[in-house]
């Protein structure tokens, strides 16, 4: 790792260097965009987000979509997806939207309102699991990194603890007090109990930056234990604070979709990617559509997610990618 | 290592206690078991309402309910549900069902995904790492409820149905040929000219195999036979020793191939034996392969007899599993009728009141087991191999392996004896870490295919606010989790003498 | 830029050990050596070329990035795939570089061993010593396992490792850092090499071990008949321990000569520089004389001398062209430097650094 490059002014190049230094930002942000497959992540991820929350609207806003995700209709066509994206010249029926472009289900209720409904509740909820565990993993991580004794077996004994209980199984538990209190409370309460991979991270990082001279150096002069693990070590943790925090995102949205799926998570009259396949599951044989459309954008959304932050990673660490041989 | 084992086996059943704790408390928590008696009015409510406040202990603050949960868990008590039956005897059938496919889907999770994740880290930057990368990727965003439920309707249902007149269309075939071709040519590693030679192999052989298994209707009667252990078992022992002694030397190939091939020409003369067979003698036979395997790896391996025993075991050992498989098979026509040609399954553990040899039993156990096990390995498939490439390029960049090049060992010896040990280290960290996860991916499997275990257990009492179940089932996998880190912990200190010592 | 070599003692000297022959064991011809990387190409090694004896000890100096490391990288074969490697290596005049890869492995440990930096790390910490001992035997010869942990405890015997037979059974983590190295250097002569190669064998260690590594290095070359690259960035370990000495400097060599004669004479600005960094034992209450600024990176060298940004001597000639490596006034020192001569003409050639920075 590179130690707080952050602040370092960039020297002048003596004559005769050809490479020019760089911050530690701008090198994290030329790796990240030199990334295929993080650009790709972060498009599809802008894509789903922006096509989310403009289309239907999203509280008092109003949206594009002229059919609501609530109100039932008449079924046309048996509620088959009247979306097309192949050409006509490719003897398809061309590129064109119709009605309902995913289809209806069985009270004709419009499914791409709905399917973006669910994508909305479960991009919220996700992000909301994601920036929770972060914040509570990184506190513990940090104290259990910095401070020796029995702060940090105590913290250390509690994450042995948490991680001998199945996430899904504390999940459920926890969905089942919070789930009548509507998403926004379920997600943090499902942020405050899957901070278990965050705070290893984060501790492994400050166990051995702690030991820097750099560190030594700040306790030499007698900086507070605050100052020093705000401004010497933070910094120097970012990479992986954000690395961690993507993936919890994306772990975020398969565990809210898994417990909505077993009923659990997000309960009606509010409405998810994972429970919109509940509600659907028996209908796959007569008419798929209903499975497909939010299994296609949980696996979008959490594909983005994780593309983002193996390009994050590789941007930070890019030390991983090199082999010798 | 005695002392070691003990300290740990103290510090989990202390983890354990706590994590009960939390989970006690968060369940007590959760809701009130009473409020389906509080809404009806009848006199005898009143009476069942007391009495279910007794058995639950719901008139004490939530800290003693837990002490006296806990005393009676010490006296072999796991309680009683609201309706007053013994959790015990729920539970030890939900448990079976649920920690065999916890164990297969982890253990062939993780064999598989470390193959594939040191196979693409040893072929950095290949079009087979990246598609293996990517595929990772794909199957980290799977939410396994999605899969197990395609997986239902393309792999059961509809594969059941394609059973009744089993011929693969050609175009089919042409796909999966190209497919596999396309894999084997991105693993081999040179110019283009090989590439295209093993892309032709492995397309010709793929599409011929495929072709002949259609057009025998292999599918409708699976089977072996004598012939195809022989050769299978035969190649599988030469190309081992490639792999692992290579062709300088060829008493690890004798050993591995007279292993392999005592065990092919055993085929016949252990039929009668296999017949009536249970689960015992399955064992005992497999112990007899080790030891014979051990002799003939012993005495053929000459100097290198290192590498010749395990060469000769694993070879024998995967000759009987093929002699296993071939009798199970022969079970297949007789189950497939009388699960109205159905057989695979979709719902629960067991066709219910089945009943059969040991080989329709263990048939019947495998068919019900394929899907569960394939969603929970396709989700953690992605993880070991990811991990497993991550470590085995960071061990790759090590100064002990350069250390091993320079002495002139070959790259093959470098790879298994000085990287990939040191790279399965803190792989064995992940594997514990990991089988939490599984966990928590059966609960979710059971729930779709409908098996009565462990997690749909959980899920109904839980729905149903019923704490002690909830605590009983949370008890098992708990207990399975702590034991489980403690055998990787076991391996750790194994693998790495720098744990062993202190 | 080095340790202090005050007040090591050197016991075995090596006039003490066997003269060299005359018989070429290694002789590399314009090994040049390149990566690409994201930045561009990485020219580590531009032509370097040098020749060793039977028995002879050559110095291979430089700052750190100067290509000496990866040109021993590639006479062992070491070097990544995407390396490019081209000019020549003959080992007893064949070319190892055209040899099919098994011959090479052939050669790898058994005719040409390493000795490692970092023994902290060059050890795998999963075997025990003496497995990694023996199998660096059973790995060119097929023979009883037992037999080759015989020669592996012969061989700790002969580094002075205590209790040798016990300590077969030992794992990396109980040695400390000298008994490591040692036990490297035992790896390395277990089959009998011509030749040593020594990257920095004492780097990592602690000043009063490295003196000992090193005379037991000089004593085990004897043992074995073997000659040794000794690469350094040290001076004052060349001293005592070379015969010839080769000065390497932004990916090719600067100066190649007798030790005593380029440690007298220097013809090269660099070694000059070099001399004038380490502390003398015999001139006390002098300052040191550092070289200022650093070596050039290795993307897109300007033209020209690649020393002529730090020289004092440096001049327009030296910023166009790059000298080439020409005899100086004894045939057997070459040295690379357009002003060779004026340093010829100089009392004291350390005193052009000194102007220099007292000046700036």
């Amino acid at each position: 790792m590179t130690l707080n490059t952050e602040h370092a002014e960039p020297t002048a190049a003596p004559q005769g260097m050809a490479v020019t230094a760089r911050t530690q930002r701008q090198l994290v942000t030329r790796r990240f965009f030199r990334h295929k497959g993080a650009l790709f992540g972060l498009a599809l991820f802008l894509f789903v987000f922006v096509l989310a929350f403009t289309s239907i609207g999203f509280g008092p806003l109003p949206g594009w979509w002229d059919k609501p995700w609530t109100g039932s209709g008449t079924i046309l066509d048996r509620g088959r997806p009247t979306l097309s994206v192949i050409p006509e010249f490719l003897g398809g029926s061309g590129i064109h939207l119709g009605e309902h472009p995913f289809g209806q289900d069985n009270l004709g209720k419009d499914y791409f309102a709905l399917t973006m409904r669910g994508a909305q509740i479960s991009i919220i909820v996700a992000l909301a699991i994601g920036l929770v565990s972060t914040f509570v993993g990184t506190v513990i991580g940090a104290l259990a990194g910095y401070f020796r004794g029995w702060i940090e077996s105590a913290l250390m004994r509690l994450t042995d603890v948490m991680i001998t209980i199945p996430v899904l199984i504390i999940g459920a538990v926890v969905g089942q007090i919070a789930g009548n209190l509507g998403p926004y409370f379920l997600a943090l309460m499902l942020g405050v109990i899957t901070w278990t991979s965050v705070a290893r991270l984060v501790r492994g990082q400050f166990l051995s930056l702690r030991e820097k001279e750099f560190v030594e150096a700040a306790q030499a002069v007698g900086t507070s234990s605050r100052r020093i693990i705000f401004k010497h070590i933070m910094p120097n943790t970012l990479g992986v604070i954000i690395v961690s925090a993507t993936l919890a995102v994306s772990s975020g949205i398969l565990l809210e979709t898994a417990l909505s799926f077993i009923g659990f998570g997000v309960r009606p009259p509010d409405t998810s990617l994972g429970q919109l396949i509940q509600t659907y599951r028996s209908a796959m044989v007569t008419r798929p559509w209903l499975f497909w459309w939010p299994g296609i954008f949980i696996i979008a959304i959490a594909l983005s997610v994780n593309f983002i932050g193996d390009g994050l990673r590789d941007a930070f660490d890019p030390r991983q990618n090199r082999v010798r041989n | 290592m005695l002392a070691f084992i003990a300290r740990r086996l103290a510090i989990s059943s202390l983890v354990l206690l706590a994590a009960t704790f939390i989970m006690f408390v968060l369940v007590a928590l959760s809701g009130d078991p009473l409020a389906d008696l509080r809404e009806q009015s009848t006199p005898q409510a009143q009476a069942q309402m007391a009495a279910r406040i007794k058995a639950l202990r719901l008139d004490v603050p939530i800290p003693v309910r837990y002490f006296g949960w806990l005393t009676d868990l010490f006296r072999g008590d796991l309680g009683v549900d609201k309706s007053g039956h013994a959790v015990s005897s729920q539970l030890a059938l939900a448990t079976t069902a649920t920690l065999q496919l916890v164990v297969i889907a982890t253990l062939l999770g993780a064999f598989i995904g470390i193959m594939i994740g040191v196979v693409s880290a040893l072929r950095q930057y290949s079009s087979f790492d990246h598609g293996i990368t990517f595929a990772a990727f794909v199957c980290f965003s799977l939410p396994v409820f999605w899969v197990a439920t395609m997986l239902k309707q393309y792999m059961a249902i509809e594969f059941n149905d394609w059973l009744r007149d089993p011929v693969i269309p050609l175009w089919v075939i042409g796909l999966v040929a190209v497919f596999a071709g396309l894999v084997w040519a991105s693993i081999y590693k040179g110019r283009w000219k090989g590439k295209l030679t093993t892309f032709a192999i492995g397309f010709a052989v793929t599409a011929v195999v495929l072709y002949a298994l259609s057009a025998s209707h292999w599918f409708a009667d699976p089977g072996l036979g004598f012939p195809f252990i022989l050769v299978v078992s035969l190649a599988a022992a030469a190309g081992a020793s490639t792999l692992v002694a290579g062709w300088e030397n060829l008493q690890p190939m004798y050993a591995a191939l007279a292993s392999a091939g005592v065990g092919a020409l055993l085929y016949q003369p252990l039929q009668p034996v296999l017949s009536d067979a249970n689960l015992l003698s399955i064992l005992g036979l497999a112990l007899l392969t080790i030891v014979v395997s051990w002799v003939l790896g012993h005495t053929l391996g000459g100097l290198l007899r290192r590498q010749a025993i395990p060469l000769a075991v694993f070879s024998g050992l995967l000759t009987g599993g093929l002699i296993f498989v071939d009798r199970i098979l022969q079970a297949w026509h007789s189950y497939t009728v009388s699960v109205r040609n159905r057989p695979v399954a979709t719902i629960g553990s067991e066709t219910p009141n089945y009943s059969g040899d040991f080989w329709h039993v263990s048939l019947d156990s495998a068919m019900h087991l394929l899907l569960p096990t394939l969603a929970l390995i396709l989700i953690g498939l992605a993880g070991h191999s990811r991990y497993s490439r991550a470590s085995m390029l960071e061990v790759m960049n090590q100064d002990y392996v350069r250390t091993a090049r320079a002495k002139g060992l070959p790259e093959r010896t470098v790879i298994i004896k000085h990287a990939f040990r040191n790279g399965m280290i803190p792989i064995t960290t992940i594997l514990a870490l990991d089988f939490a996860g599984v966990f928590s991916g059966a609960v979710v499997t059971e729930h779709v295919f409908g098996w009565r275990g462990l997690g749909a257990m959980f899920t109904k009492s839980l729905k149903e606010v019923d704490p002690t179940p909830v605590m009983g089932c949370f008890l098992v996998a708990g207990a399975a989790i702590v034991i489980w880190n403690m055998v990787a912990d076991i391996a750790y200190a194994y693998l790495d003498p720098r744990i062993r010592l202190s | 830029m080095t340790t202090s070599k005050q007040g090591v003692h050197i016991g075995r000297r090596l006039s003490d050990s066997k003269r060299p022959g005359e018989t070429e064991i290694l002789k590399v011809e314009n090994l040049q050596v390149s990566f690409p990387t994201e930045d561009g190409l990485v020219q580590a090694v531009r032509g370097v070329s040098y020749t060793v004896r039977e028995r002879e000890v050559l110095g291979i100096v430089g700052e750190s990035g100067s290509g000496k490391s990866v040109s021993s990288m590639a006479v062992m074969g070491l070097l990544p795939k995407s390396a490019r490697i081209s000019g020549s290596i003959r080992y007893r005049g064949e070319d190892v570089l055209t040899m099919s890869e098994r011959k090479r492995r052939g050669l790898r440990g058994r005719k040409i061993a390493m000795v490692f930096q970092d023994p902290m790390t060059a050890l795998n910490p999963v075997h025990t010593i003496g497995d990694q001992l023996a199998e660096a035997v059973l790995a060119h010869d097929l023979i009883p396992r037992k037999d080759a942990l015989a020669r592996a405890k012969e061989m700790l015997d002969l580094v002075g490792i205590p209790q040798a037979e016990a300590r077969l059974r030992s794992y990396p983590h109980e040695f400390s850092g000298g008994m490591r190295q040692r036990a490297m250097i035992a790896m390395a002569i277990i089959n009998n090499p011509d030749v040593i190669i020594a990257d920095e064998p004492t780097t990592a260690l602690d000043v009063t071990v490295q003196a000992q590594i090193l005379e037991k290095l000089l004593e085990v070359k004897d043992a074995v008949d073997a000659a040794i690259v000794l690469i350094t960035h040290d001076l004052g370990v060349i001293a005592g321990m070379a015969h010839r000495i080769l000065v390497m400097y932004a990916g090719k060599p600067v100066e190649i000569g007798e030790v005593d004669q380029v440690f007298a004479r220097p013809r090269m600005p660099y070694t000059v520089g070099l001399l004038g960094s380490i502390p003398s034992a015999t001139v006390s209450g002098e300052r040191l004389q550092p070289i200022k600024g650093t070596p050039p990176s290795l993307i897109n060298l300007p033209p020209g001398c690649p020393f002529s940004p730090r020289c004092p001597l440096a001049d327009d000639q030296c910023r166009t062209a790059e000298p080439p490596m020409a005899e100086t006034e004894s045939g057997t020192q070459l040295a690379a430097c357009h002003h060779w001569s004026k340093l010829a003409e100089a009392t004291d050639p350390t005193a052009f650094f000194r102007t220099n920075s007292e000046t700036s």
